[in-house]
């Protein structure tokens, strides 16, 4: 099998259950700006749950774009790296540049009702191998000869996004 | 317990499989999954595919509050068009119409082409790529009931007349008014001169026909625009609000 190139997706999940500052910090912010946008689509103030809003409240979809605002500068202070995912020595590996931010589920009334997704879309990745359910991955470079290789394991909320098989 | 909380967070969707962390915090020093071959069974990501290494790296990035990225003062973020400053006053009709300090004014409009940032939150963004927000922005009222912000004229789009949306939120983020600003019209004025940039004004919607304007008859809508092409333009309103 030819090496493959992949692009892995990191969906990290943000709720109450929050416990690190970064997190918390998003976690308080998306909701302060959820507060406070879906005020715009919701004057008559019928509506309490995100979910309602998006079935009801045209326009509401916009919500996912309009909070993304209160992320960007945390995503920012990650300075490229995506959190969490290590690879089998324990070290953070995956840079990424884009991300994706959406709201689960949010209540203006229930703030333990939050749940936003921060999906991170990683820099692309040569696939050398798969060996147990670990990949064995490297930084494309158009090196040649040795190359520095990362093995990383999978696991949940860890997808590959696409997938290219040079010609 | 810290270590604990960590793992919680780092296993997301996967921590009803206590027996695979008890496996895992046994030895912290080779907390590595042991190869798990043909054991699982299931030839997939079974519970042991939860189980990764912890990281063990010095500690960081320290993380810092930052407010949303609408607020600021320029909100232009590199779009071209004619140099507008527009100043928002907010005052208090429960009070006198005393200047109202201290509360949230959100601003935006689309550009010269007629274009908002981008909505749906369908596409990714990029974290180089600055301007996502562009022509959205944010300011706390000053002592005189005053928002300044730097953007450009904005440009018009099918069905509506020039205008700039406001909301303004109590300084808690509870809405006080949503509205929008509407442009004078006619010779002499700031639409006329910029003359709906590229696209000219064939097929424009005036105030008149304006579905959000046209009940406005007295023109409490309208703001102030003054200015040029070339020396650019100063809008100035006042809103006010029941606070």
């Amino acid at each position: 099998m030819p090496d493959r190139i992949i692009t892995l997706c990191y969906r990290k999940i943000i709720d109450i259950s929050a416990t690190r500052p970064w997190e918390k910090l998003v976690f308080d912010d998306t909701y302060q700006e959820f507060w406070m946008q879906a005020q715009l689509y919701n004057q008559e103030r019928r509506f309490r749950s995100f979910g309602e809003l998006l079935q009801h409240a045209p326009g509401a979809e916009q919500l996912h774009f309009l909070v993304s605002a209160a992320a960007r500068g945390y995503l920012q202070q990650l300075n490229g790296v995506v959190p969490d995912i290590v690879n089998n020595l324990g070290k953070h590996f995956l840079t990424f540049s884009k991300f994706q931010f959406e709201i689960i589920n949010s209540d203006l009334l229930d703030k333990s009702r939050h749940q936003v997704a921060i999906n991170f879309y990683a820099d692309p990745l040569v696939w050398h191998e798969t060996i147990d359910n670990f990949l064995l991955v490297s930084a494309k470079t158009e090196a040649v000869g040795e190359v520095l290789t990362h093995l990383m394991q999978l696991q949940p909320y860890l997808s590959i996004y696409s997938l290219q098989t040079p010609e | 317990m810290e270590r604990k909380n960590f793992l919680k967070s780092l296993f997301v969707g996967a921590i009803s499989a206590p027996a695979v962390l008890a496996a895992c915090s046994e030895d912290e020093a080779a907390a590595v999954t042991p190869s798990t071959g043909t054991s699982t069974g299931t030839g997939g990501t079974g519970t042991s595919g939860s189980c990764t290494v912890a990281p063990t790296e010095t500690i960081g990035p320290f993380p810092t509050k930052v407010p949303a990225s609408y607020v600021r003062s320029d909100i232009t973020d590199g779009r071209t068009g004619y140099k507008m400053t527009a100043k928002i006053t907010i005052t208090n009709t429960s009070n006198s119409c005393a200047a109202l300090a201290g509360v949230l004014v959100d601003i935006w409009h689309c550009d010269a082409e007629g274009n908002y940032s981008e909505y749906g939150g369908t596409g990714m963004q990029s974290t180089n790529y600055t301007n996502v927000h562009f022509l959205r922005g944010r300011q706390t009222t000053d002592a005189n009931g005053l928002v300044t912000f730097t953007s450009i004229f904005p440009g018009w789009y099918s069905g509506r007349a020039t205008h700039i949306h406001v909301h303004i939120y109590a300084a808690n983020g509870t809405s006080l008014k949503v509205t929008q600003i509407a442009f004078p019209e006619g010779t002499g004025t700031a639409v006329a001169a910029v003359n709906g940039y590229s696209k000219g004004l064939s097929g424009y919607t005036y105030n008149k026909s304006d579905n959000v304007f046209s009940d406005d008859t007295a023109g409490a809508e309208i703001a102030t625009v003054t200015g040029s092409t070339t020396a650019g333009f100063e809008l100035v309103m006042n809103i006010g609000v029941a606070a």
